[in-house]
């Protein structure tokens, strides 16, 4: 299967918080960013089901791997909590406001064990 | 325009009969918002609670926070700028055409009908999130909100409050704000304060690398920042205070475990609305707290560093 866009949107969730709480140097809070939340629509068109890994690359040149589910996002949107990965992708420039672009990014997502 | 049309959560509780939500997901980020201060609480002048409130959600993504809306805008992502200028033409009575409205995702319908009820509200408050300020325009799309509720005060009265997250970052930039003048991205390295975000902003100076040491305090950068960032805290000399490890702490070469503010730790927290709130421990720690480590920190450089030859003027002259 070939590569397909997305945008990707970063933020957080209540049970990211909650595993903060707990310590991030552990494997669930590893687990909850590094999952990608898809439209079910996009993930049968990108050929993969929800536990696969999926390999994403930003417009910035980062690369990243991650798990993919199935959620309530709009079609041709992919989310994920920020953490590590999303690191990766995000772009190095502010636009002279301190804030490098942590939200909607254009990536390009490929299949890695399909 | 500048500045900001503000209140405090105190008068949202007690006056606010309309909530924007813009960007936001305060169901999941801010989960005492809903019950203390903005939807079900009773106030003075919102004597039955939820029933005499409006709250309207503006996002790219029907997240949990949706359900707790009345009315939900799905705008597409990074239209918001455009959204937010549509509905400044609207409040004032220009004409606006349909075919570009429709570009953002939202129909001129709904636009209309909102800036209708901003208008008619006794008291709006638009709460706007990180989908605002973290998207494409980034402080541009901030300011059209800021400007969107000045100019509803032409017909009522209307505020702008950004939902702060992360304990006391609120408190960060007010204290910075009153002892340098200026909230963040601020150089001392001349003796006195110099602000230029892009420049002196901490992203920036990781990115380009021109700072050679690091000292975080209750921040995990290594997180949350651009990968080159990351890549030159590891190289450098970094410093973490922090009560738990984190993905910073991995790569500091000195992690310092420290109380936990509020709950094993005395201080002050500034809320969201910049209200300081005094934080009593409920818990002893085994552990210091960052205003002691820092003291001893800063006691230590002192008794290291030696005084400055006195300076005299005019220096010695030759015959």
């Amino acid at each position: 299967m070939a590569a397909m866009r997305f945008i990707m949107n970063a933020g957080r969730t209540s049970k990211q918080g909650q595993q903060i709480n707990v310590g991030k140097d552990n494997p669930e809070y590893d687990a909850i960013v590094s999952t990608l939340t898809f439209h079910p629509d996009d993930l049968k068109t990108l050929g993969v089901t929800a536990g696969m890994t999926v390999r994403v690359r930003s417009e910035y040149g980062g690369v990243a791997d991650f798990r993919c589910q199935e959620g309530k996002v709009p079609r041709g949107m992919i989310f994920v909590p920020y953490g590590p990965p999303t690191c990766r992708l995000m772009g190095t420039t502010t636009d002279g406001t301190g804030m490098p672009t942590s939200k909607n990014w254009e990536v390009e997502v490929e299949p890695v064990d399909a | 325009m500048g500045g900001k049309v503000s209140c405090t959560l105190g008068e949202v509780k007690n006056r606010a009969d309309f909530i924007v939500y813009w960007g936001g997901n305060p169901a999941e980020c801010h989960p005492r918002h809903f019950t203390k201060y903005t939807l079900t609480q009773k106030g003075k002048f919102i004597p039955n609670g939820r029933k005499d409130r409006t709250m309207v959600l503006v996002d790219i993504r029907e997240t949990p926070s949706a359900k707790a809306a009345d009315i939900f805008l799905q705008v597409r992502p990074s239209k918001d700028f455009e959204v937010i200028t549509t509905l400044r033409a609207l409040i004032k009575g220009q004409p606006v055409a349909r075919d570009m409205v429709a570009e953002t995702g939202l129909t001129l319908d709904q636009l209309q009908d909102l800036a209708e009820r901003m208008k008619r509200a006794r008291f709006g408050v638009l709460f706007f999130g990180m989908g605002l300020s973290m998207t494409r325009g980034k402080h541009m799309n901030s300011a059209a909100i800021l400007t969107l509720a000045a100019e509803l005060n032409a017909f009522t009265k209307f505020v702008a409050m950004p939902m702060r997250g992360h304990g006391n970052v609120t408190g960060g930039d007010v204290i910075m704000r009153w002892t340098t003048g200026y909230p963040f991205g601020v150089n001392l390295a001349r003796g006195y304060p110099r602000f230029n975000p892009g420049e002196f902003s901490t992203v920036d100076l990781l990115i380009r690398g021109d700072c050679d040491a690091a000292l975080i305090v209750g921040a995990d950068p290594g997180a949350t920042m651009p990968q080159p960032a990351i890549d030159h805290l590891a190289r450098i000399p970094t410093i973490v205070l922090d009560p738990k490890l984190t993905h910073t702490s991995r790569l500091a070469r000195v992690h310092i475990t420290t109380a936990v503010t509020g709950i094993s730790a005395p201080g002050t927290v500034y809320r969201m609305d910049e209200i300081p709130l005094p934080l009593r421990p409920a818990l002893k720690s085994p552990y210091p707290t960052d205003e002691e480590v820092l003291r001893r920190i800063h006691m230590a450089v002192a008794a290291r560093s030696r005084p400055a030859p006195p300076v005299v003027w005019p220096g010695p002259v030759a015959v």
